[in-house]
């Protein structure tokens, strides 16, 4: 193969790798052929592609199943954020692509440790619910709000407690105490954060559950959206897993502003 | 979708700093968009889900590797959001995964082919010129996020066809924008 073909299947190759379509082989010919092609942009077709994907994409609301993911990641973030480290600088003098002789393997301890970090999901949780609200209180009291619970209906009139949010921080906890025990395989109860500003529906603040040896339960603020000036928070009782849109058939409580 | 995240101060650098309200915005910001892009290629919604908290997970990991001169924060995103979406599809084949972005920051190039030294109006101006039937393909592919194989059943053009003209309608837009940007340093230079 003269070098000029040599380049050209070079090129289709990595335009191939950039679109995801290399079969086995095709990978282990771009593997060689890269170690030759080293001064060609490494990246020039993987940017091309994303942005084609990007000017092409529209935008779709995100189901509230993956808003709840994401707000769970973003307090697992939270927690990670001691443990992030600057990464070390790039040296300008390193001239060769390290990617390209050992992609293949790269790519595989890549796809399942990057950075051989453990992935924020598996990081234990090492502060309680009520530590965390004791930590937000210290840190951030004026810019907290505390609006207590009243009992909806006499099914759950020895309901009491608050609820505690900070907008800045987008963190919020309820301190419940008398709340019934629920069976998680029958009913869940759930939290809603009224926020006119942002839109007529409630947002979902997440699903819990209350158990029987209780007394008084710190319980974190799962919300599904950023809400901003919240003027009611209302625990319902729903469907195990909970419910998009609540019918309000059954509410348990509720804290609001004056 | 153009310009998605182009006006404000790129997030990125803050996240890289390991600043969690940064990250919490950047999911606000760009979680529709990664829905988007992964919603398109993965049809079993937990896994699409799943596959999403994995992206944000990898930005928060990667995000020291955005350079603003090299690209837009969204398609540095988009970027990761794809490769992902991709390797799940390549693993339901049992092909070995492609993503790998530890090469991003190795380059020293001074323009990249989608980087803000060009705004997104002429890139798509530089675009428009490429034939019709790549246009098509790319439609397929980049906005209904169709397989090579789909595309290959719609279209009737033959599975082994429809890769060979993708890979060659992006190798000769990236000769496009390659020669718009010799014309715009030559022009600069004089």
């Amino acid at each position: 193969m003269s070098k000029a073909d040599s380049y050209d299947t070079f090129l289709e190759l990595d335009a191939g790798r950039a679109l995801g379509d290399l079969s086995p082989d095709e990978l282990k010919e771009w593997e060689e052929l890269a170690a030759i092609h080293q001064d060609e942009d490494p990246t020039g077709f993987d940017f091309l592609v994303a942005e084609l994907e990007v000017h092409n994409a529209t935008t779709t609301s995100v189901p509230p199943s993956l808003s709840s993911l994401l707000s769970e990641t973003i307090h697992e973030f939270s927690n990670d954020k001691e443990e992030k480290k600057d990464p070390a600088p790039v040296s300008n003098n390193i001239s060769i692509f390290p990617w390209l002789g050992w992609a293949a393997a790269a790519c595989l301890l890549i796809f399942f440790n990057p950075f051989g970090q453990k992935p924020p999901k598996e990081i234990i949780q090492e502060l309680t619910a009520s530590e965390k609200l004791e930590t937000l209180l210290d840190e951030a009291p004026l810019a907290t709000q505390s609006l207590a619970f009243s009992p909806a209906s006499d099914l759950y009139k020895e309901v009491t407690g608050e609820v505690i949010w900070n907008d800045d921080r987008q963190e919020g906890y309820m301190k419940l105490s008398n709340l019934p025990a629920n069976d998680p395989n029958q009913n869940q109860y759930q939290l809603w954060i009224v926020d006119p500003e942002r839109d007529e529906l409630p947002v979902d603040g997440g699903v819990f559950d209350f158990p029987s040896e209780s007394d008084v339960a710190v319980i974190p603020i799962r919300n599904a959206l950023p809400v901003n000036k919240p003027v009611a928070f209302v625990i319902t009782l729903e469907q195990p897993g909970g419910v998009v849109r609540s019918k309000q058939e059954i509410v348990v409580a509720l804290a609001k502003t004056s | 979708m153009e310009g998605q995240g182009g006006s404000e101060a790129p997030l990125l650098p803050l996240v890289a700093k390991g600043d969690a309200r940064a990250m919490k915005r950047c999911i606000d910001q760009y979680a529709p968009l990664v829905w988007s892009i992964v919603n398109r290629r993965i049809n079993v919604q937990r896994d699409a889900e799943e596959t999403c908290q994995e992206i944000f997970t990898e930005i928060w990991q990667k995000a020291s590797k955005f350079n603003s001169s090299k690209s837009k924060e969204s398609t540095f995103i988009g970027l990761i959001a794809r490769r992902r979406s991709i390797d799940w599809l390549r693993k339901q084949n049992r092909l070995p995964p492609l993503a790998t972005l530890d090469h991003l920051d190795d380059h020293a190039s001074p323009q990249s082919l989608a980087g803000n030294a060009i705004d997104r109006g002429k890139l798509w101006e530089m675009l428009g010129k490429l034939p019709s039937k790549t246009l098509e393909l790319f439609s397929l592919h980049f906005e209904k996020g169709m397989t090579h194989e789909e595309i290959s059943g719609q279209t009737g053009i033959p599975l082994g066809t429809v890769k060979t003209q993708l890979r060659r309608g992006l190798i000769e837009a990236r000769k496009l924008l390659k020669d718009f940007w010799a014309e715009t340093d030559q022009e600069v230079a004089t």
